[in-house]
């Protein structure tokens, strides 16, 4: 904000002002802008006025302490610009960049090596040049070589890129504490830098002998880094350079660096990749010709134009690149090689013609002298040369097959080339060496000997302790190489071996190299060896091994939190089910106690550990038993089984995701489906098993359909819910089908077997069937039966075959499938179309259930009527279709109809007159209630008798709601028109009357009319006509007065207290009114008992005389008696007044209660069942009148109706006893 | 993830297609990014596979696309060098050596092991200063259009990967190998240092 208006002001400003100004604003802004800000702050202290560097040296390096990684950066360039301007600074700056280098950021370390890499040479510079010798500065100089200690330390450091700048750090090491020589490649801009030659040799504490000691011992270093087994490809490509560069600019060197390359294409890291082992080839290949193209290489030209072909480089490439040969003029010392080659390049020739067209003898210019000091691994490869014959090849090759790897290691594969040169001299020349370099690194040989024993060259020594370090790091190498690594040693004499087939001459037989080096091995390590383990230790005892190993497994348990945050959970739970499968014993119980302490958190391990139970399962498949994985799956299940409360889905997940489900986790699964609070869950998971796992699904389907007859009703009905979807399934179908019916079929036996009790075995219980071990068979049956009709028939089947007491309960319990299935299944009809023989019952049943709230359908009626009239006979049928029939029909049926126990008769009525359904029925009934009651008094008596039709018209007359006034009216009215007069016509007068008083004037009339049809020759009419007469007694005074005289008459003589009444009441008449009275009227008004006897006898003689008349010409002969022998009854009956009517009324609404109490909801039918079926001394002929087969009803039959007519609506005695049964 | 942006250099031959189409991408992802060749000339497919057009590095994109329109414009629209061209010069004026260039990078990465060996010989042959390292990668992409924008996008994946390494020299051995694993191709690397 700020900076905007302080922009002009700054240019005002002294550069001083400037710096303060851009200081203070950059304690306060952002990183980036800081970087901009402390950026011209250098710029302007150090190069354009540098008299300010020194005031504001302190508030730079402030920024040390920055936050930003590249603020501290920049202070560490500041320090290297500030001490390069002045060096006096040196002395205040370098314990701050000490502190930089043990920074924490790798990047500032890496920026603090850099720029130390600068200042070493900076501060030896100055140091070297300044006489005086104030304390400050050696302080700083032993500050600064202590700094240099520090990053040859940090060779060693894990960060790849820290020892990257370590590597170079090194080599600008080295190129400084050795002495330049006049065939230094020295780099143009490094004209004027310091190096060891610079350094006066009396300098007061520098001292020019440790400088280039420390010298040298980098270099060791370097080296011995770079034979690092694990070193990195990035590492090697740097040191790789840095050697190059290194041999350059110090040609002194040359021999380490090169025989270093040498020991390095030999022994290319194991642990580098393929593509990595191209990229060190490459550079190794780019820094030798570098190398070969410095003329301080001359010596080795040999050595590097080997390698250099091994590399892959053409001859004639190699050969451009080597510097002209007139620099030979170096002291031919030992000819060795130069001898050897000659002498044997005719016989090399002749092998190349068998071998290869190519002969390619090494062109390269003359092996100049060996050099000056002949090292450990020339000696050594001087003696080796002339072993080489191929007898000893050939064994070589042969022994270290054995210890070849496995597999060609990627560096063996990038490195092999094809021998060009194979069996010529230089090529066992090269050979030599190769060994000879492996074996000086392993320590052994006569180089090496003859080298220690000199003892007197401080560099050799020095070669000999170098080697001594790669021993160990060759050693090293070596022991995986035995295990079947890779390993380059083994590799190189593989690959060179074969060809090389020189003749040369045989001096002796060397032991072979390889065992060699391993006793040598053997041997060393045996010393270091001293301590063997197994000298010291004691087995453990079994007990001992048990606890021990199950404290670690509790140890592991319990570090569940500690591990959980550092993120390694997982190799915590594999870890444990991995070790927990492996052993026997308590740990496994004991994990999984661990788990189910909180089984939600440690899921995970409960799912490792089982799939580590199945899988050691399958790796010993042929023999392995479950057992340890079934334990581990039912521990788990039965745990989340009898855990209180879990809500999440848990067990399903586990469940599912088994390998497998065991018997016993099955049987967990089954208990968990009985826990009526998871019920749902469980058969949830039972039924994604048999969905998600079809090889075993019927096993778990019936798990299920056990289930569905379960004594818990919420576990019964959660079965059949999931069966009912299953049952949709084609492929299960038929399971869950076949397992109903045979479930059912039990039924058909005499006791339910011992299956329903639990057991398994199917044998049967003395035990007899109860309401509940016949629902149990039925529940799953019956709830198929709406998804498939079919089935019904087989219940019909098995209905017919069972006893009683399961027929009953099979009546009961089908109610709700039936009312599924609905009257127009096709199957339901068929089923009342045949109607097999013994269920007539259950047909009746299912007819009821379907017409129960509904009117019959057409196609039903006409099944139900087909039924009846073909083949059963029986009137029940008829019932709950009886809506659906035709006038004519209902009247044809009803005197058989009212004949039936009275509840039925009531239904039938209710079902009638439309008084059953409370919703209005729509059905509508063909015959109205004023038909019914015509109907029911125009029944023939000889078909029916007198007390059912009775008993059937007070149901009509219980019906106030139907029966009204009018309706009563158009009755008595048609009834009245009849002729005959029906018989109960006038007790039908009488109970209307009763009913609707004001009817009174009607019945007047009624009355009247009767009189002029004769009402006194029917006798039952006319008792009733006098009765109805004395009871409406003022108001019939002039119907009376119509009568006939010798009626009257008879009137008084069955009412002798009428005739004073009468009397009084024509003597109230005005006399002209009198006048009107006939006198043979007045005379039976007035006869005071002397005509008295006189006319009743007649009259009685006519009343008798009309009785056979109406019913004579009726009857069969056969029957008239029976028919005789009832009318008495039944005028005993008619005769009873109207009190003994309504008691019997009042008994038969007795009646009703006390059935409907016994048989819970099913009252009617039930009963006519039970009438039909009901076990007794004589079943056959109580199931004669169902019977199709039995002749037309006859004489023969009508008893036993009747009988049972009688039974059932006998008062008391014979329908309760049975329904109580 | 470094502090600072890598500076990244994508070298090919001509710095024409391979380089130039990871320029693209790379700069469009908002890296610090140059292109270049390590050629003595810059060749373009010319009438036949032995009659190149040859240019030197000092003209512009747009003077190649001039000159081509003018031999035979359907001809080098057909194998999309004038698109090409057309490209590139919305990106930079002309083709740069990168023997010619002093700049320095934290990451050079070359389309061909030719190029890589050039790359890898020019670094070496300089003389080194300030040290600083310098990450070579050969990823090997055949000089055709769609070659080089599979390998422009495999190019810049990497470069993102290095970019969000926390310690990119600590671990760009690592990376590379994965890389290698995924791509299937090798690379080859190795360090220079200025």
């Amino acid at each position: 904000m700020d900076e905007e208006s302080e922009a002009p002001r700054v240019i005002d400003m002294t550069t001083s002002e400037k710096v303060v100004d851009l200081l203070n604003q950059a304690a306060l802004i952002t990183t980036d802008e800081k970087l901009t800000v402390l950026k011209q702050v250098q710029e302007l202290i150090i190069n354009k006025d540098p008299s300010l560097l020194d005031n504001f040296l302190d508030e730079m390096i402030a920024f040390q302490t920055d936050k930003s990684i590249e603020v501290r950066k920049f202070v560490i360039g500041f320090i290297e610009e500030a001490c390069k301007r002045d060096n006096e600074l040196l002395l205040r700056l370098i314990a701050n960049m000490n502190m930089l280098l043990k920074d924490d950021s790798v990047n500032v370390v890496k920026k603090a090596i850099l720029t130390l890499t600068q200042l070493y040479r900076v501060t030896l510079q100055w140091l070297v040049r300044s006489k005086a010798v104030p304390e400050m500065q050696e302080a700083c100089w032993d500050m600064v070589t202590q700094m240099k200690e520090d990053v040859l330390a940090l060779l060693d450091s894990e960060n790849d890129g820290v020892r990257t700048h370590a590597i170079k750090f090194t080599e600008s090491l080295i190129i400084t504490l050795s002495p330049r020589t006049s065939d230094s490649d020295v780099p143009k801009k490094q004209e004027g830098d310091i190096s060891l030659d610079k350094v006066p040799k009396d300098h007061s504490y520098i001292r020019y002998d440790v400088l280039c000691e420390e010298g040298k011992t980098a270099l060791d270093k370097l080296l011995k880094f770079m034979v690092h087994p694990a070193i990195s490809s990035i590492n090697l490509t740097t040191a790789l350079g840095s050697l190059a560069s290194i041999a350059r600019q110090r040609p002194m060197f040359m021999s380490k660096v090169v025989q270093a390359y040498e020991t390095l294409h030999a022994n290319l890291p194991p642990t580098l990749a393929k593509s990595q082992v191209s990229s060190v080839r490459k550079n190794l290949k780019l820094h030798l010709v570098a190398v070969l193209k410095h003329q301080g290489s001359l010596e080795f030209q040999g050595q590097i134009s080997t390698l250099l072909l091994d590399l892959g480089m053409p001859q004639s490439e190699i050969t451009r690149t080597t510097p002209a040969l007139r620099e030979q003029r170096k002291r031919p010392r030992h000819d060795q090689y130069t001898e050897g080659k000659k002498v044997k390049i005719e016989p090399a020739l002749i092998e190349d013609d068998e071998d290869k067209e190519e002969p390619a003898p090494l062109s390269a210019p003359k092996p100049p002298a060996v050099p000056v000091p002949q090292s450990a691994i020339d000696v050594t490869a001087e003696f080796l040369r002339p072993l080489l014959n191929p007898e000893n090849v050939a064994n070589l090759v042969l022994i270290s097959m054995v210890y070849l790897p496995d597999i060609m290691p990627a560096s063996f594969q990038a490195t092999y080339t094809p021998v060009e040169s194979a069996g010529t001299d230089a090529q066992i020349k090269h050979l030599a060496r190769l060994m000879a370099t492996q074996m000086t690194g392993a320590g052994i040989g006569p180089g090496l000997e003859q080298s220690k024993e000199k003892g007197d060259d401080a560099g050799k020594d020095e070669g000999a302790d170098e080697d001594a370090g790669g021993k160990d790091l060759l050693i090293k190498r070596k022991v995986p190489a035995m295990m079947g690594q890779a390993i380059s040693v083994v590799g190189g004499y593989a690959k060179q071996a074969p060809s090389t087939e020189a003749p040369t001459a045989v001096k002796r037989v060397p032991e072979p190299i390889i065992p060699t080096v391993q006793t040598k091995l053997a041997g060393a390590s045996g010393r270091k060896k001293v301590f063997r383990l197994s000298d010291v230790v004691q087995p453990l005892s079994e007990p001992q091994i048990e606890k021990m190993t199950s404290q670690t497994i509790k140890r592991i348990l319990h570090s569940e939190k500690a591990i959980a945050q550092s993120g390694m959970s997982h190799v915590r739970v594999k870890l444990l089910s991995r070790l927990v499968t492996q052993f026997e014993g308590m740990m496994k119980d004991d994990v999984l106690e661990f788990i189910l302490d909180d089984i939600r958190t440690r899921s995970d391990l409960a799912f490792s550990l089982l799939y580590q139970e199945y899988n050691t399962y399958l790796g010993q498949l042929p023999t392995g038993l479950l057992d340890s994985y079934d334990h581990c799956l039912y521990t788990l299940l039965s745990g989340l089984q009898e855990k209180p409360e879990q809500r999440d889905g848990l067990f399903t997940k586990l469940v599912l995701e088994a390998p497998l489900i065991t018997e016993s986790a099955l049987e967990v699964i089954r208990r968990y489906c009985e826990d009526e609070s998871r019920v749902y869950l469980g058969m949830t998971t039972l039924k994604e098993l048999i969905v998600k796992r079809p090889s075993r699904q019927f096993q778990y389907l019936h798990v299920l359909l056990d289930l569905s007859s379960h004594e818990k009703e919420k576990v019964r009905t959660t079965a059949l819910g999931f069966l009912k979807r299953m049952y949709e399934k084609d492929h299960l179908r038929d399971y869950i089908e076949k397992f109903a019916l045979n479930y059912m079929q039990l039924l058909v036996h005499p006791n339910p077997p011992s299956l329903l009790f639990g057991a398994d075995k199917d044998t049967e219980v003395a035990a007899p069937w109860t309401e509940e071990t016949v629902r149990q068979c039925l529940f799953l049956y019956l709830s198929l039966l709406p998804l498939n009709h079919r089935l019904v028939h087989e219940l019909a089947s098995v209905y017919t075959e069972a006893i009683a007491d399961i027929k009953r309960s099979v009546l009961r319990a089908i109610e709700q499938p039936i009312r599924g299935m609905g009257m127009n299944s096709p199957e339901l009809l068929l089923l009342v179309e045949n109607c097999p023989k013994g269920a007539e019952t259950l047909v009746t049943r299912c007819l009821h259930i379907l017409t129960d709230k509904v009117p019959p359908s057409p196609e039903l009626v006409e099944r139900v009527r087909d039924l009846y009239h073909k083949r059963v006979p029986d009137v029940r049928f008829l019932i709950p279709v009886i809506n659906g029939l035709e006038k004519n029909e209902v009247i044809q049926a009803l005197p058989k109809l009212i004949k039936l126990n009275p509840i039925v008769v009531k239904e039938v009525f209710n079902r009638l007159l439309g008084t059953q359904h409370s919703e209005g029925s729509s059905s509508v009934s063909p015959l109205t209630p004023g038909d019914l009651l015509i109907s029911l008094h125009n029944i023939d008596s000889t078909k029916c008798d007198m007390k059912s039709i009775i008993k059937a018209t007070n149901l009509c007359f219980g019906e106030k709601n139907v029966y009204t006034s009018e309706v009563l009216a158009v009755v008595m009215q048609q009834l009245m028109e009849q002729s005959p007069l029906p018989i109960l016509l006038m007790r039908t007068v009488i109970q209307s009357l009763t009913m609707y008083p004001r009817l009174g004037g009607f019945v007047m009339n009624i009355l009247s009319r009767l009189i002029a049809k004769q009402v006194w020759k029917y006798p039952k009419v006319w008792e009733g006509f006098v009765k109805c007469c004395q009871r409406t007694k003022p108001q019939s005074f002039s119907v009376l007065l119509q009568l006939p005289p010798a009626q009257l008459n008879s009137v008084f003589e069955r009412c002798p207290e009428m005739r004073e009444p009468l009397l009084l009441h024509v003597h109230s008449f005005t006399l002209h009114q009198q006048a009107h009275i006939p006198a043979s009227i007045m005379a039976v008004l007035e006869v005071n008992k002397k005509p008295e006897p006189k006319p009743v006898e007649p009259s009685e003689e006519k009343e008798i005389e009309p009785v056979p008349d109406s019913s004579g010409p009726v009857e069969a002969e056969v029957s008239a008696e029976a028919a005789e022998e009832s009318e008495p009854a039944e005028q005993q009956q008619a005769a009873v007044t109207t009190t003994r009517d309504e008691e019997e009324s009042m008994e038969q609404e007795e009646a009703d209660p006390a059935t409907h109490e016994e048989t819970v909801d099913t009252a009617p039918q039930v009963e006519s069942a039970d009438g039909g079926d009901t076990p007794s001394p004589q079943p056959e002929p109580e199931e004669e009148p169902m019977e199709a087969s039995e002749p037309e009803p006859t004489d023969h039959q009508e008893p036993p109706k009747d009988d049972e007519a009688a039974d059932v609506s006998g008062p008391e005695t014979g329908s309760s006893g049975e329904d109580t049964e | 993830m470094p502090s600072h942006p890598l500076r990244v250099a994508v070298v090919c031959s001509s710095n024409q297609n391979r380089s130039m189409e990871a320029h693209n991408i790379l700069s469009k992802r908002g890296f610090d990014v140059r292109s270049f060749g390590t050629g003595s000339h810059v060749k373009l497919p010319g009438p036949a596979p032995d009659k190149p057009n040859v240019y030197d590095f000092k003209t512009s994109y747009e003077q190649m696309y001039n000159d081509l329109v003018r031999k035979d414009k359907e001809l080098y629209t057909q194998n999309g060098i004038l698109h090409m061209l057309d490209r590139n010069k919305r990106i930079k004026l002309k083709p740069e050596r990168f023997q010619n260039c002093k700049d320095k990078f934290d990451l050079v990465i070359t389309c061909e092991e030719r190029v890589y060996d050039q790359v890898l010989e020019d670094l070496s042959s300089r003389e080194q200063e300030t040290l600083q390292p310098v990450h070579v990668i050969n990823v090997d992409i055949q000089d055709n259009h769609e070659e080089a924008t599979l390998g422009a996008f495999l190019i810049c994946e990497l470069c993102q990967c290095i970019q969000h390494t926390d310690d990119m020299e600590n671990e760009i051995d690592e990376l590379l190998q994965e890389f290698e694993d995924k791509s299937n191709r090798p690379f080859l690397h190795t360090v220079c240092f200025y």
